[in-house]
């Protein structure tokens, strides 16, 4: 057979298939492979799989396919190779998800961020009554707002260095607000 | 289809090479040269040249020689980087329509892709005549740091030079590529890669035929240019020192002592010591000319370098802790580009990585034969057999956020082809419009990155807040250059977007500077 058509055969296959595949079944692994396994078998996939295998093809559709497969390559193993995120992909796969949804993304990320809840910077009464209203205002997207109240609070509490940290943020996105209007990129649209 | 070359399109000089024979060779021109200048000279008449020619015109027409395209291609007029050659250079430097830097010659602006396109066609003229074929295709070779708008900006050269640019290539990687190092063997490379203008390092991992770039890391503004810009300076407080005579504030005496600052360096690197004269740099209160006579050795060269020296290593420290390596566990380090044939800067790297550095291809060299070969692996080769490389994105996208803050979509160093994707939604009831900007760096304000463009998402059915989502994926190419698709989930209205480069030529301005169109 004709290698460009063999080559074409095997690409819509796969990416016929992708879509229902797990990220194990992506790399060919055990789900229960330890990591040093997995990192083979991307290797090996990564290989087998590389778009420039596909670049002198002449059907654009078969080199837009190899992107597509080999892109998902790689997400398998970004997501494999991390204990925290496989086991947060694991727990998706239980939910009956394929990929990482963007919000399992996420919350594997800001699991850390949610300790740090800025919440809990105030010491004082008042400082907290001012802080709060200040994180509303920020919320909503009030930053002159959210800026006068970090001042007030920081009447009561002069040294606290989140209240400062996020005084700063709050003037930063108040100027932002305006740059955003007068910028002159405008991008081309293919 | 003609032949495919690999072209190292460099600051200060190119080289092309090709595939024969299943050995990547150099192409020479008719004098025998293995590189160019990369230099363009208009002449009055209209005409242009390219490389040697053109660098023997730098000395009595400066003002219609071109010679430093690359350190402004794809950046905006106001930039820093352009501001800088400003500094140096005979001709006019103009903004352009787009906000682009043009350069003034005889009454025309050029764009710098126009400028790089003379000489990629000069290359590919070299390649013809040594080859008897036709050649209309090429790897051409970026600096690993180069961000999306500088390679889209090498990428519209090629099209403007009538080149079918197969991929914009890594010039460590090439690097890498060339001297095939660890084929058949699992190891880790360093490669250092000091120019004339730009200084990149990659950590490699290669084994059998696979080379996997771990982590680059690199700095756009560091080159030979300053070791040479270091030792003026230093020049002139000698001469200050010994005269009471400041002369900080003249061109000419700066352009001199650089000149001289060039020579001492390429003499340091077979001599010990080298005497310094530099004529009639001033007049004393008679008008006789005084000269600057000193002596220079190696050790007193390498004090008032060290600070650029050092900041090499501290990117070479970024790569490596990026790749999760130490210096110690690279197994071979090599270096490339035309600084590192200084003993100073071998010594040095070999102290860094407590290993002797690899020989045996020419530094000046060894970029265009990798490129060669991947331009054969992309054409010519069994897929089966090619090697295959795996390269990165040297710089993390982004967007900025509420707060001016700069959100990363994708890390540096991932993998590349990759693609993301992330949800916006509006931040006010009925809002119409959703404006992204996109970015690249590791800042974390937003306007602290490099600015690749931003773009409007309109027509937003009127709804409360937050109701309407948008998603858009983000995409690097194989070649690092950045493409963004934005889908209105709820209209499933899919538009591509292109990001505009900051050379800001439109595909129409493209197509009409076209030398075939011309009849180049």
């Amino acid at each position: 057979m004709d290698a460009q058509l063999a080559q074409e055969i095997e690409i819509e296959t796969i990416a016929e298939l992708l879509p229902e595949l797990t990220y194990y079944q992506i790399l060919q692994v055990d789900p229960l492979a330890p990591t040093n396994v997995i990192e083979k078998a991307y290797r090996g996939e990564a290989r087998r799989l590389h778009p420039d295998r596909y670049a002198r093809s002449s059907n654009e559709e078969t080199k837009r396919l190899a992107n597509q497969i080999y892109r998902a390559v790689m997400e398998a193993w970004k997501t494999l190779q991390d204990p925290d995120t496989r086991e947060a992909y694991n727990q998706e796969l239980e939910d009956g998800h394929r990929r990482m949804t963007e919000d399992a993304k996420k919350q594997a990320e800001s699991a850390a961020a949610a300790a740090a809840n800025p919440i809990h910077a105030a010491k004082t009464d008042k400082g907290m009554k001012f802080w709060r209203m200040a994180l509303r205002n920020w919320h909503d997207g009030e930053f002159s707002g959210a800026a006068m109240n970090i001042q007030f609070a920081l009447n009561f509490e002069p040294d606290n260095e989140t209240f400062k940290e996020w005084l700063h943020k709050a003037k930063n996105a108040h100027e932002g607000e305006a740059d955003e209007k007068r910028n002159p990129y405008k991008l081309r649209i293919v | 289809m003609g032949l495919a070359v690999g072209i190292d399109l460099g600051t200060s000089n190119s080289c092309v090479a090709v595939m024969k024979d299943g050995e990547s060779v150099v192409l020479s021109d008719e004098d025998g040269n293995r590189t160019q200048p990369s230099v363009v000279a208009f002449g009055r008449d209209g005409n242009v040249i390219v490389g040697h020619r053109a660098r023997r015109q730098l000395v009595y027409a400066p003002q219609n020689t071109v010679a430093s395209a690359k350190r402004m291609i794809g950046r905006r007029y106001g930039s820093d980087a352009v501001q800088r050659v400003l500094q140096t250079t005979a001709y006019g430097i103009v903004e352009g329509t787009n906000g682009d830097a043009r350069i003034e010659v005889g009454g025309r602006a050029y764009s710098m892709p126009e400028i790089s396109a003379y000489i990629l066609q000069h290359m590919r003229s070299i390649a013809e005549k040594a080859t008897g074929e036709i050649v209309d295709q090429a790897v051409i070779t970026v600096p690993a740091y180069f961000n999306d708008s500088q390679r889209q900006a090498t990428r519209d050269a090629a099209t403007i030079a009538g080149l079918d640019c197969l991929r914009i290539l890594n010039e460590p990687t090439a690097a890498a590529l060339a001297y095939g190092i660890g084929k058949g063997h699992r190891q880790h490379i360093a490669i250092y890669d000091l120019g004339g203008g730009t200084f990149d390092v990659s950590i490699l991992r290669i084994e059998d035929d696979l080379f996997e770039v771990i982590s680059t890391a690199g700095d756009t503004f560091l080159g030979g240019d300053d070791f040479d810009h270091a030792l003026a300076t230093h020049l002139l407080e000698i001469f200050k020192k010994e005269t009471g005579i400041d002369m900080s504030q003249n061109r000419t005496v700066r352009l001199k002592l650089r000149t001289a600052a060039e020579s001492a360096k390429i003499a340091l690197s077979k001599a010990t010591e080298v005497e310094i004269n530099v004529p009639n740099l001033a007049h004393n209160h008679d008008g006789a000319p005084i000269d600057l006579n000193t002596k220079m050795d190696r050790i007193e060269y390498a004090k008032v370098v060290l600070p650029i020296v050092q900041r090499t290593f501290l990117t070479c420290d970024d790569a490596l802790a990026q790749a999760g390596k130490a210096s110690a566990q690279m197994d071979h380090i090599v270096l490339v580009g035309g600084m590192t044939r200084y003993p100073l800067i071998q010594e040095a790297v070999a102290q860094y990585f407590g290993k002797k550095t690899y020989e045996g291809i020419n530094p000046d060299e060894v970029v265009a034969m990798g490129a060669a070969i991947q331009a054969h692996n992309l054409t010519e080769a069994n897929p089966e057999t090619a090697s295959i490389l795996m390269d990165v994105t040297p710089q993390s996208l982004g967007v900025r956020t509420i707060g001016g803050f700069c959100e990363t979509l994708i890390e540096r160093n991932s993998g590349i082809p990759t693609a993301t994707t992330k949800t916006f939604s509006t931040a006010h009831d009925n809002q119409s419009e959703v404006t992204v900007a996109v970015f690249q760096g590791e800042a974390r304000m937003a306007d602290d990155n490099e600015l690749l463009g931003q773009f409007v998402l309109d027509d937003i059915r009127p709804a409360p807040r937050g109701e309407i989502k948008i998603r858009i994926g983000f995409e690097i190419d194989a070649d690092g250059i950045v493409k963004v698709v934005a889908e209105d989930v709820e209209s499933a209205t899919i538009r591509s977007i292109r990001i505009e480069a900051s050379s800001g030529l439109s595909d129409d301005e493209i197509q009409t500077m076209r030398f075939d169109d011309l009849g180049f």
